[in-house]
């Protein structure tokens, strides 16, 4: 097999390289080389010993941290549908079921996404990067089950082309690309993805509908907790996350474990999630400890706030991706800290966009560059000259 | 004695320490005094081919200093000049004869070191070729004898891992030593003398004299004993930022070179191969790789310095500044689905391989794992340099042309030990990026 590969490669390089017919499709051939073999060439100029790690390595490693929400959230797709068709339906089951609405939206996404990077590829004569492998699988984690797969396309294409390409590709966008692709469906096409989330069930039975989390207030006397619990959103399981959502997200569990391995792998900054975690945790006490509001978010405290909605999921990896974060560890300890801030100060302070971090996340997006100009500026102001 | 604080750097087992016994060479039958190691130099050639040359004569200078000279390390015939890359010369290759004929001037003493007047003990080493031996920072280009720098480095190790143990250096050659510190006295009143912890025991029994000169210890984290991280580490006002350094063996030939009037031909190198472990050798100056290393496979390369030398060829020469030679070979070749492998056998610094579970011995080769990609901010670069610098932020600075900003954040503090390129999983060639840029501003300056 290795061996006919290897022989697959040899015989088709010379197609796409130097006077070759296809030499402008160099990019493809290229990553699909690269995918299936580790280039290694010879170091030509000092250092002459490198390390083992590149970048397909380590965004491999982002997948990894992405595989537990991504199965529990095939998983609870089909469950949830379960619920809605009244059925009791076996653990396989409703992970087929699941796996029947999330792997065409995957597809899509990989797909239409991958096609846009061998498009920037070939015309501007670069090799593709590895970056993609994320973003294509984190946008589909982040949408509502029963999104038409047409919105996944142009999610995608908005994400990768707006949000990466036009600022020269992976290592020069300003915003992350995934979520750059959700923000621009979630207001396109606001009645597919909030309020009215769970609706996998409906080409099954008619009008089976729910609310997600966020979405719950209490009526009058009632305190928020009560109400979120009444709705079937009680803090167990928002945090194992048997809950509607969209795909990824519902489990806080499974954000966590992804949390873990990326901490200690070392592959995302543990600055930005533990900064964001404790951003979050101090000002959802500081709204609680506010008087008033009994009935709304700004009364739910801090765990709910962790394992409700999308926080946990966007902090582990969208928050962490390293190229639209700030690059200085104070920056990302800022960085963290603000996202967790805006996220409850949002899910409080504005009801029209009931998920908070998202927004949250984007606008400290656009702000990492200036926490790193002035954390270098400082640093530079401590170090002794040298010019 | 101090201790030197530096966490950051490559502290991973490399199994190819050299053993500490020292075994002689037999005189090679070319000797080579090499240009290609020197930086900054632009050399004028002063003999022809077929000449006849001396042991300790001229054989080529600086054209921006003409009194810095660069002389042979043997007696007999200059068989050929080799130039490299735009008729840049590379090397002096002499074909030796078995007895040498030496330069003779008049040896000094240590009382005669200390009286003599500083200008005539600068010509007299600048005469033995041996001035060069002395560095200035920030571009490590030859000490100007013009300037008094506030401090002086000397480093008992070199620039590789393993370089060869400065017991054994020191060994026979203690009033050299002190010869050479008198030297340094003369020009500076501040001698730091930094030595790695290992090391420190085997000076101690060769010399309690020596060790009790040491100033400050590293840890064995390379490149905390090279002098572009100690000067960083202990420097306190930016007058400091100009400051000579000296390598030991450099050091001691200045010594046996005033003491003897004669310029001294030996020299002391480790080979190091993986799985290997090899004794010191006691050779010449100028010796060729091919008396070192005889057998190497095709794809397998010879470095003086794993991570800040540079290639030898296979009919190259050792030159004055280098003094190891590693022997790295190319690895498995191309691997299907490595980015996949828990990587026990994948020697790593990051947390992503299994390999970082264990401390395993290392096995490194000499290929690049990895295709170069644009730099994603991941900050391995800055996790892993010893200068504290942010290798991604100065690199993004010079390619938007802002000098400016790449100084203020400490391009000239920069030591090259090559750690930020080892470390950068996009394959991104930083350093040299940051010392062609810290040598084009010197060059300008």
């Amino acid at each position: 097999m290795k061996n006919l590969l290897k022989k697959f490669f040899d015989d088709t390089r010379p197609l796409f390289t130097a006077d070759g017919k296809y030499k402008k499709y160099e990019p493809v051939w290229d990553a699909t080389k690269t995918f299936f073999f580790v280039p290694s060439a010879k170091t030509r100029v000092m250092p002459f010993v490198r390390d083992h790690l590149d970048l397909k390595r380590y965004m491999s490693i982002v997948i990894l941290a992405l595989l537990p929400v991504t199965f529990f959230g095939i998983y609870n797709v089909g469950y949830q549908a379960s619920i809605g068709t009244g059925e009791t339906l076996s653990m396989a089951k409703c992970f087929l079921t699941g796996a029947w609405y999330v792997l065409p939206m995957i597809i899509v996404s990989y797909v239409v996404g991958f096609a846009w990077e061998f498009l920037f590829a070939v015309v501007r004569r670069h090799n593709i990067s590895e970056g993609f492998l994320v973003t294509g699988l984190l946008l589909p984690l982040t949408l509502p089950p029963t999104i038409p797969l047409w919105q996944v396309a142009l999610g995608i294409s908005f994400g990768v082309v707006i949000g990466k390409e036009v600022f020269g590709g992976t290592g020069r966008n300003i915003l992350n690309p995934a979520l750059t692709g959700r923000a621009f469906l979630f207001f396109s096409y606001p009645v597919a993805m909030s309020g009215d989330v769970w609706v996998a069930g409906k080409h099954l039975v008619d009008g089976v509908t729910g609310a997600t989390a966020l979405s719950v207030t209490g009526a009058g006397e009632q305190s928020i907790t009560a109400a979120l619990s009444n709705a079937g959103y009680s803090l167990g399981q928002l945090f194992t996350g048997f809950v509607p959502g969209s795909v990824g997200e519902t489990s806080a569990l499974c954000c966590l474990i992804g949390a873990a391995i990326l901490m200690v792998t070392r592959i995302a900054n543990y600055r930005v999630i533990i900064g964001g975690i404790a951003g979050l945790v101090i000002t959802s006490v500081l709204v609680y400890l506010i008087p008033g509001g009994q009935d709304t978010w700004s009364n739910a405290g801090p765990l709910y706030h962790l394992c409700a909605g999308g926080f946990l999921f966007g902090i582990s990896f969208m928050a962490t991706d390293p190229v639209s974060a700030p690059g200085t560890n104070p920056g990302r300890w800022i960085f963290g800290a603000a996202i967790g801030f805006l996220t409850v100060i949002i899910r409080v302070g504005n009801p029209a966009f009931m998920e908070g971090v998202m927004l949250a996340i984007l606008f400290m997006n656009v702000f990492a560059p200036l926490l790193d100009h002035l954390v270098l500026k400082y640093k530079s102001s401590k170090r002794i000259p040298n010019v | 004695m101090k201790t030197l604080k530096i966490f950051r750097g490559f502290d991973l087992n490399v199994p190819e320490e050299p053993d500490l016994s020292c075994v002689p060479l037999a005189l090679p039958p070319s000797l080579g005094c090499c240009a290609g190691d020197i930086p900054h130099i632009r050399p004028k050639l002063l003999i022809k081919e077929g000449l006849r040359v001396k042991t300790g004569q001229p054989l080529f200078t600086d054209k921006r200093d003409t009194t810095i000279q660069y002389v042979s390390p043997g007696t007999g015939r200059v068989e050929k000049v080799v130039y490299g890359h735009r008729r840049r010369l590379m090397e002096v290759v002499i074909a030796t004869e078995s007895e040498d004929e030496y330069v003779e001037y008049d040896p000094v003493t240590l009382e005669g070191i200390v009286a003599m007047p500083r200008n005539a003990l600068v010509t007299n080493l600048k005469n033995g070729g041996l001035w060069q031996g002395l560095r200035q920072f920030p571009a490590l280009d030859v000490a100007d004898p013009d300037h008094s720098p506030a401090m002086i480095i000397v480093a008992m190790d070199g620039n590789d891992l393993f370089s060869p143990h400065p017991a054994i250096i020191l060994k026979g050659n203690i009033a050299a030593f002190e010869a050479g510190m008198a030297v340094l006295r003369r020009f500076s009143h501040q001698l730091a003398v930094v030595c790695r912890e290992s090391r420190l025991k085997g000076i101690r029994e060769i010399g309690s004299s020596v060790a009790d000169q040491i100033t400050h210890t590293a840890p064995d984290i390379y490149p905390a004993w090279q002098p572009g991280a100690v000067l960083y580490q202990i420097k306190q006002q930016a007058a400091e930022n100009s400051s000579w350094c000296i390598r030991l063996d450099h050091l001691v030939m200045m010594g046996r070179f005033l003491l003897s009037g004669r310029y001294p031909v030996d020299k002391i190198v480790t080979i190091t191969r993986p799985g290997d472990r090899r004794p010191h050798m006691l050779g010449r100056q100028g010796m060729p790789l091919s008396v070192l290393a005889a057998q190497m496979h095709g794809q397998t390369i010879a470095t003086t310095g794993r991570f800040n030398g540079r290639i030898l060829e296979k009919d190259a020469h050792i030159g004055f500044f280098e003094n190891t030679v590693n022997i790295i070979e190319a690895g498995p070749g191309e691997e299907m689905f490595g980015f996949a492998r828990l990587g026990l056998d994948k020697p790593t610094l990051s947390s992503t391989f299994l390999s970082s579970l264990f401390r395993r011995p290392a096995k490194m080769d000499c290929t690049l794992h990895g295709e170069v990609r644009a730099c994603i901010n991941c900050s391995y670069c800055e996790r892993i340099c010893p200068n504290g610098l942010m290798p991604s932020f100065i690199m993004k600075a010079l390619h938007a042309d802002d000098l400016e900003d790449a100084l203020a954040l400490g391009l000239m503090d920069c030591c090259k030990c090559g750690l930020c390129s080892f470390a950068c999983p996009s394959k991104i060639e930083l350093t040299q990026i940051l010392s062609d840029a810290m040598d084009g501003y010197y060059k300008d300056k």
